[in-house]
């Protein structure tokens, strides 16, 4: 009886503790609603005679990113009406937050795909909002903002838009001049027209470039190869893995093609580089020279290094002299680089498209794009005529060599693969896990290619 | 087995000091190149954050920085406004740590001290939530936190501690069951209540688990990065673990190693201070249930 009317009274206090959390916890909420609520008041009716509103621009939380933020009083300025709030995640967490915010209800006006998820994966999510109307209502030209035709159209599935190009990517060869001149070599051409710069030329010059030696510090060498995510690697021999219909539906191919022997050869020129004519690392030396998201090139040990045009961002601060050069010729007469072309895209659920569009008209004209390029720290623009300044951005590299690269770059051009085809980053997480073995030279290719070809095909049929 | 043998007899008999031990030397050798291996990496950690930019790239790495870049640690504060987010997280992970032991210990003791119909159902359904994964959870709990408009306040990342969390209530009560019942007993015939019971005679007794729990309840909050990102939109609200992520999210630039290991340096400062105190406590509490 006694320890009855004890549970009671201490279940009783329990609750009443309970209570007293559930008040305190309120009360803060109310308290911290309020300190929220101005905001959200001013720029729901204050504001004067047109009706204000705020659009919110997702992005990642990393300078070459968030730069925008120093953009927005120049914006607000010319639309007083419009207020632009920027919202971030860092990369790792970009997907994640964004789907959770789509899915809570605060889902942003304005975002790319800065995260693991590309293009594809956000039309086939139905995540994105159709731009063709409003593009039409808005008179708004590409060759006013002097983008290129053909970047307008990466974006654009049945005839209807849905994403403007705002930002683009290469692929491109750095070379390291100290290593060329200390091997007596002459620089590679930055000419694409130049004929006799092929694969096989690269190799050779790899292979005066490259000192094995069991002193790892001694150890450097000639060329790193990595063109575009693996599943795009093929198509740089000509190669192609998916089929054609790929880039007319939406990126949902109806036939792969990985253990095709064209694929299979294509990827073992590839291998070849790093257990045949040894002139690449494997990645484990890469690893222990720099580090899990490193590159061995930056450390000075590597003579070339096919990669993308974000490489040039960092290069004034290298330790040692650079040159940028074409990517060589490797068999495919259309194919020799890869396109990385960012879009901004309005998401189907941003409840003002309108002002959107008008933050991201403002963002393209040549004037903003000049100005992203410095406050960015180097990011290409899309606009052609806002390109010359960034053909002169980078210190020590020959203006000119810069503009021909990317110009042929464009010429040879192809759009990344992972912008293109749908559930890129499951595609993409399970090229690197199964190809790793192959990497370090524990499995071959014709073990590994037959269990990629299946397991693409399940990716894309779930 | 040949070691036990060897040392059991000698410890009555350790009078006799002078004389070297073999098994000893062996073993203080051998934990003296275990803390060795242990320390390099923060070792590493203290040496790349005094290397400036340029030194952070170099291959071989250089064992101390060439010239010691001190500079480094006024510049975090430029680049990250680091002292903003590291009050925030202190904060947070402050806040954290009172509600998770006020909640924890509460509902532990309940668990620990009284049967009921039910009793062991309630106990299992609480230690289920544990099996459910965060992102099962995630979305659900913004809409919540969403409709009470707390998104970009500081409550979602607090409030919930003051609800208890399974793993820390099950460690308290594993511990409050331990404690003599003739305690509370005494205790009662003294006229004390519940509550000044549990204040009074579990708590003060239970400083080594208390301790545990606000080491694991702070680490936790402090290291938190996912819920963070979700919930807090204004730079201003930041916490240190997002601020470091945004240090390696460009996937265009090279990392700024050099600051992100002062970042760490730092970070690791409440960590250790938290550990240094609560460890007296621990050995406190240790001396104080062995007398019994």
């Amino acid at each position: 009886m006694k320890r009855n009317s004890t549970r009671k009274s201490f279940a009783l206090l329990l609750a009443a503790s309970m209570a007293l959390m559930v008040m305190l916890s309120g009360c803060g909420g109310g308290k911290s609603a309020s300190n929220v609520a101005p905001g959200n008041k001013n720029t729901g009716d204050s504001g004067g005679s047109e009706k204000q509103v705020t659009i919110t621009h997702y992005t990642i939380d990393s300078e070459d990113r968030t730069f925008i933020e120093k953009l927005i009083p120049d914006f607000e300025k010319e639309h007083p009406n419009i207020k632009v709030k920027v919202e971030k995640a860092p990369y790792e967490q970009f997907d994640s937050k964004l789907q959770t915010l789509i899915a809570g209800g605060k889902s942003p006006d304005v975002t790319s795909h800065y995260g693991y998820g590309g293009f594809a994966e956000y039309y086939n999510k139905d995540m994105l909002l159709d731009l063709t109307d409003l593009i039409a209502e808005e008179g708004f030209k590409a060759g006013d903002y002097h983008i290129p035709d053909n970047l307008m159209k990466i974006y654009t599935v049945n005839n209807r838009t849905y994403g403007i190009p705002v930002n683009m990517y290469v692929t491109l060869m750095l070379y390291n001049k100290d290593m060329f001149d200390a091997a007596k070599l002459s620089y590679p051409p930055s000419d694409y027209e130049d004929k006799s710069w092929t694969f096989e030329k690269m190799v050779e010059e790899a292979k005066k470039m490259t000192l094995i030696s069991d002193d790892i510090a001694k150890t450097q060498y000639g060329v790193d190869f990595t063109w575009a995510e693996r599943d795009m690697r093929p198509l740089y021999f000509g190669a192609e893995p998916y089929s054609e219909d790929t880039w007319t539906n939406g990126g949902v191919p109806s036939e792969t093609h990985f253990d095709s022997p064209e694929v299979i050869a294509a990827y073992q020129k590839l291998f070849d580089l790093i257990f045949k004519d040894k002139v690449s690392p494997n990645s484990e030396w890469s690893k222990s020279v720099a580090g899990q998201n490193g590159d061995p090139f930056v450390a000075g040990k590597i003579g070339m290094s096919i990669g993308g045009s974000w490489n040039l961002a960092g290069a004034n601060d290298f330790p040692f002299n650079i040159g940028v050069a074409a990517v060589p010729w490797g068999g495919n007469d259309k194919v020799r680089s890869t396109l990385f072309v960012d879009p901004l895209m309005i998401l189907k659920d941003s409840e003002h498209p309108k002002e959107a569009f008008e933050w991201i008209q403002f963002l393209l004209t040549t004037e903003v794009q000049e100005k992203s390029i410095e406050l960015s720290g180097g990011n290409p623009p899309v606009n052609t005529e806002a390109a010359e300044a960034y053909y002169k951005h980078f210190d020590g590299i020959d203006p000119e060599d810069v503009k021909k690269v990317y110009e042929g770059a464009v010429k040879y051009g192809y759009e990344s693969y992972n912008h293109l085809i749908t559930k890129y980053s499951q595609i993409n997480d399970m090229f690197i896990n199964e190809l790793q073995p192959v990497e370090t030279g524990h499995k071959t290719l014709e073990e590994v290619m037959p269990v990629i070809q299946k397991k693409v095909t399940e990716i894309i049929k779930r | 087995m040949s070691t036990v043998k060897a040392t059991s007899p000698r410890v009555p008999t350790s009078h006799s000091r002078r004389k070297a031990d073999p098994v000893k030397i062996a073993s203080f050798i051998t934990l003296l190149i275990t803390t060795f291996l242990m320390l390099l990496p923060l070792f590493f950690m203290v040496s790349t954050s005094l290397k400036s930019k340029r030194e952070m790239l170099k291959f071989p790495p250089t064992f101390l920085p060439e010239s010691w870049a001190w500079s480094n640690y006024t510049e975090i504060f430029d680049t990250l406004q680091f002292g903003t987010l590291y009050k925030n997280s202190l904060i947070i992970a402050g806040l954290t740590v009172i509600g998770t032991l006020l909640s924890s210990a509460l509902v532990a003791y309940g668990f620990a001290r009284y049967r009921g119909r039910g009793n062991q159902l309630w106990f299992a359904l609480l230690l289920s939530t544990m099996m459910l994964p965060y992102p099962a959870i995630m979305i659900p709990q913004f809409v919540l936190f969403s409709k009470m408009n707390w998104i970009d306040t500081f409550l979602p990342l607090v409030v919930p501690a003051f609800f208890g969390s399974a793993y820390n209530i099950f460690l308290l009560r594993q511990f409050f069951s331990t404690l003599p019942e003739e305690l509370f007993d005494a205790g009662r015939i003294d006229g004390c209540g519940e509550l000044k019971m549990w204040r009074t005679i579990a708590l003060p007794l239970s400083a080594p688990a208390l301790a545990t729990v606000a080491i694991f309840a702070f680490i936790y909050s402090w290291n938190d990065l996912l819920t963070p990102v979700l919930y807090l939109s204004s730079s201003d609200k930041f916490t240190l673990p997002v601020g470091m992520a945004s240090l390696t999210s460009s996937r265009f630039r090279i990392p700024p190693w050099h600051l992100l290991m002062v970042a760490s340096v730092l970070a690791m400062v409440p960590i250790v201070t938290l550990f240094a105190v609560a460890q007296k406590q621990f050995v406190e509490g240790i001396v104080l249930t062995g007398i019994k």
